[in-house]
């Protein structure tokens, strides 16, 4: 009865997935058949503490939860959530949903909040909306993991220059902050741009911004 | 005595002459012989002779005259003799009667066409407490009561009207000193020699009679008001004979005259067609058993009204060894109206609470039905989708039809399970499975639990046998002691929050629910007053609940108790018993 439903086999591993969490089947197997019937891939579970066995798939998903759920309500798991590093964008249903409810549940980051019965293409653009919001951090993740490797490559001097250039100063300024000569600030500064793959300066000083590099620490802040 | 001198000196005298003539004719036949010794002429001789013949014949005759005469004077004198002693009889005789007349402990009056006393014997008038000589030419109403003159004056009316008919009636006298006396009078009226016309009235005391009639009279009287005030009829049953004897009570409660007996059809005809069969095997079984018996039933009076009458019967053998009941039957009509009034009353209020307690599971229910209902939403949604596929998916849109079919019925099933228990029926007692009463209950609690974090363990046993019980009333006391167990758990903080609903068949065999929780539990001060209506340890209740419960559970012959659990909370029991006889 609160077994998971397979999705599609059509359905690439690549392909987004949508889970629900609902303790009554009626509503967990209407659900499945609606993301189903738009091809999306889903898995349906009757307690959090199911969905909690799996070992979630590295693609862009969202978590439909009834915030009524047995022995543990729905706002309480998606703070549970949060605080085992899971990041998934969370769509609360409810029978009837309440004003204070629904500002907690918004505030700890849910991506919509739907009354039970809801339209379907409330659903659907709720649910699309949430795989859009994890697709884009999930690349703005890839992305950050990718500057990280990069910025690793950087030895402790391009680190300390290029804190300097993405503040704005000159390479003569920086030349005299750090005790070199403008033409090493200057080699420095162009292994740095090759390293980092920044095609220009504002580029560069978007990666710093990503990678949190203040002029102080010289460190990304992450 | 008359006296008759005359015919005793007759007989003296005629001794006398009878012996002067003998002594004369001796003499003069002495004298002769003296004076001629010698044989005298035969002349002379001859007349002497004739002379002495003639003397003798005359003697002769004389004596014989005599005789006859005497016998005749003694004939005669018998005769007197005879009247005198018939005389003597006669007064002697009435002198006799006079006694019995006067003293005989009968009353005789003799009283005149006006109603004079003309005589009275001494022990009529002395039993009235008069004198002969007060009574004596006085009107006879004198020995009446006011109100008895006018019946008495009637009575002497009818006998002057059939001269020589005897006629008898009953009376109340009332005696000189006021006190009364009841007497029978057996009366007629003659006509004397002078023509006059007479009434003679003989009258008997019946006043111990009398008095010990009243005495039945009045105790009867005492019996039916007795019997008329408590609705109380009685009856004898010979059962050989079929014969049934009812006091006029029981002919007032069936509704017929009364009569010296009637038949069981009588009876029958009565009793309302619905319970005839019924009562029918109770009186077969009575007259094959002989023993007592007590039913209840209804009688269907001509009118169509309709009455509760109650019998107990006690066999008794009566003095010829025959058998035979005697019994009781109440009017119970206006007890019974009190019953089902409170009946009534008490179905309403439980409808009340029921209502209430359905409110209070507002959002459970809502949950109930909220939740088939989204799913039918969303797969009618899915279905459209399917069929808008190109080319569509009708194996899909198919499956989908199903599900919406079954969450449509299953949101149904919850509309009408509510629906049920907030309408008003009647009781509908019928063989039910008691396990699927509390499945009921529990799929409208289901959320209720949820939102209070209880996790509801379910032990049901699967093999019990049906109990005939109303429905909605079972549903109520369920769900009665479910919220109640939900309600104690509230505060609790520290331990898991579990209510246990157990069914099991108990030592006796009857089906038993057990609702338990781990609550605050039963305080022992409360405990006595826990299924009393209006008592409540709850700021927002209204404290009928648990005595709405125990009332319907009493109602179907069971029992409904609490106790404390061996660890916290409280444990709710109630049994139902498995056939409805106990019942009442």
């Amino acid at each position: 009865m609160t077994g998971r439903q397979a999705s599609p086999s059509v359905a690439g591993a690549e392909d987004p997935i949508v889970f629900v969490i609902d303790d009554d089947s009626s509503v967990r197997e209407a659900l499945s058949n609606l993301f189903r019937s738009v091809g999306l891939r889903v898995e349906a579970f009757g307690s959090a503490h199911e969905f909690l066995q799996l070992k979630l798939p590295n693609v862009p998903s969202c978590l439909i939860l009834d915030i009524r759920l047995p022995r543990v309500s729905g706002l309480d798991f998606q703070a549970e959530l949060a605080k085992a590093d899971i990041h998934i964008p969370v769509i609360f249903m409810t029978g009837h949903g309440d004003i204070p409810m629904t500002v907690r549940a918004m505030k700890a980051g849910a991506v919509d909040f739907l009354t039970k019965p809801f339209r379907d293409q409330d659903m659907l653009d709720a649910v699309t909306a949430a795989i859009e919001r994890d697709r884009n951090s999930r690349d703005e993740a890839k992305v950050l993991s990718n500057l990280h490797e990069l910025f690793a490559t950087l030895t402790p001097r391009e680190r300390q220059v290029m804190a300097l250039v993405t503040t704005g100063l000159m390479n003569k300024q920086i030349a005299a902050e750090i005790g070199l000569a403008e033409i090493t600030v200057k080699i420095h500064r162009g292994h740095i741009m090759r390293k980092m793959g920044a095609k220009s300066l504002p580029d560069l000083v978007r990666m710093a911004e990503l990678l949190g590099i203040g002029p102080a620490s010289g460190q990304p802040q992450t | 005595m008359i006296r008759k001198p005359t015919i005793k000196s007759w007989r003296s005298a005629e001794q006398w002459l009878l012996g002067s003539m003998a002594l004369a004719l001796g003499t003069v036949a002495g004298i002769w012989l003296l004076l001629d010794p010698v044989p005298m002429a035969v002349p002379h001789f001859a007349a002497l002779v004739l002379l002495i013949a003639s003397l003798a014949a005359s003697l002769i005759m004389i004596g014989l005259a005599g005789r006859t005469r005497r016998q005749m004077e003694a004939m005669l004198q018998g005769q007197v003799g005879a009247e005198a002693r018939a005389i003597e009889t006669l007064r002697s005789s009435e002198a006799q009667w006079k006694e019995v007349f006067e003293h005989n402990p009968v009353m005789y009056f003799m009283v005149d066409a006006k109603g004079t006393v003309l005589s009275v014997n001494t022990f009529g008038a002395a039993q009235l407490g008069y004198s002969v000589s007060e009574l004596l030419g006085k009107s006879v109403l004198k020995v009446f009561p006011a109100e008895e003159q006018l019946a008495a004056r009637s009575n002497v009316g009818v006998c002057l009207e059939n001269i020589g008919q005897t006629h008898s009636w009953e009376i109340c006298k009332v005696r000189k000193d006021g006190s009364s006396l009841w007497v029978r009078e057996n009366a007629k009226a003659v006509r004397r020699l002078d023509n006059q016309l007479i009434v003679l009235i003989a009258c008997e005391d019946i006043t111990e009679r009398k008095e010990a009639e009243n005495a039945l009279r009045q105790s009867e009287m005492y019996l039916a008001e007795a019997q008329r005030l408590s609705r109380t009829g009685s009856f004898g049953w010979r059962v050989a004979s079929g014969e049934i004897i009812w006091s006029e009570e029981t002919f007032r409660m069936f509704g017929y005259d009364k009569a010296p007996s009637i038949k069981h059809a009588t009876v029958f005809q009565r009793v309302h067609p619905d319970d005839r069969a019924r009562v029918e095997q109770t009186i077969d079984r009575a007259s094959r058993d002989g023993k007592d018996f007590a039913h209840g039933y209804r009688l269907l009076m001509p009118d169509g009204s309709v009455k509760h009458v109650h019998a107990t019967a006690h066999a008794v053998t009566d003095a010829s060894g025959e058998m035979e009941f005697v019994g009781a039957v109440t009017d119970i009509t206006a007890r019974k109206r009190a019953e089902m009034k409170l009946h009534e009353a008490q179905a309403t209020l439980a409808h009340v609470t029921r209502v209430t307690a359905l409110g209070e599971l507002a959002a459970s229910i809502a949950h109930e039905v909220n939740q088939p209902l989204a799913a039918v939403v969303t797969n009618a949604a899915a279905c459209r989708r399917w069929l808008d596929r190109d080319p569509p998916d009708l194996k899909e849109a198919r499956g989908t039809l199903e599900s919406i079919i079954k969450d449509g019925t299953r949101a149904g099933e919850v509309i009408q399970r509510v629906r049920a228990l907030v309408s008003k029926a009647p009781d509908q007692k019928a063989p039910l499975n008691i396990n699927d009463v509390i499945n009921e209950v529990i799929s409208l609690v289901q959320h209720e639990l949820l939102n209070h974090r209880i996790s509801l363990r379910l032990e049901l046993s699967p093999a019990l046998p049906l109990a005939i019980a109303d429905r909605v009333q079972l549903q109520q006391v369920i769900l009665n002691l479910v919220i109640n167990g939900i309600e104690a758990m509230q505060p609790v903080m520290d331990r898991p929050r579990e209510l246990m609903i157990r069914t099991c068949q108990d030592e006796a065999r009857q089906i038993m629910v057990t609702v338990k929780d781990c609550g605050v539990g039963l305080a022992t001060e409360n405990a006595d007053r826990l299924f009393d209506a209006f008592f409540t340890t709850k700021s927002g209740g209204m404290g009928m609940g648990l005595s709405i419960c125990r009332s319907i559970v009493d109602a179907h012959g069971g029992r409904l108790s609490a106790s404390g659990n061996a660890g916290p909370g409280a444990t709710f029991h109630f049994t139902l018993p498995l056939d409805q006889e106990g019942a009442p």
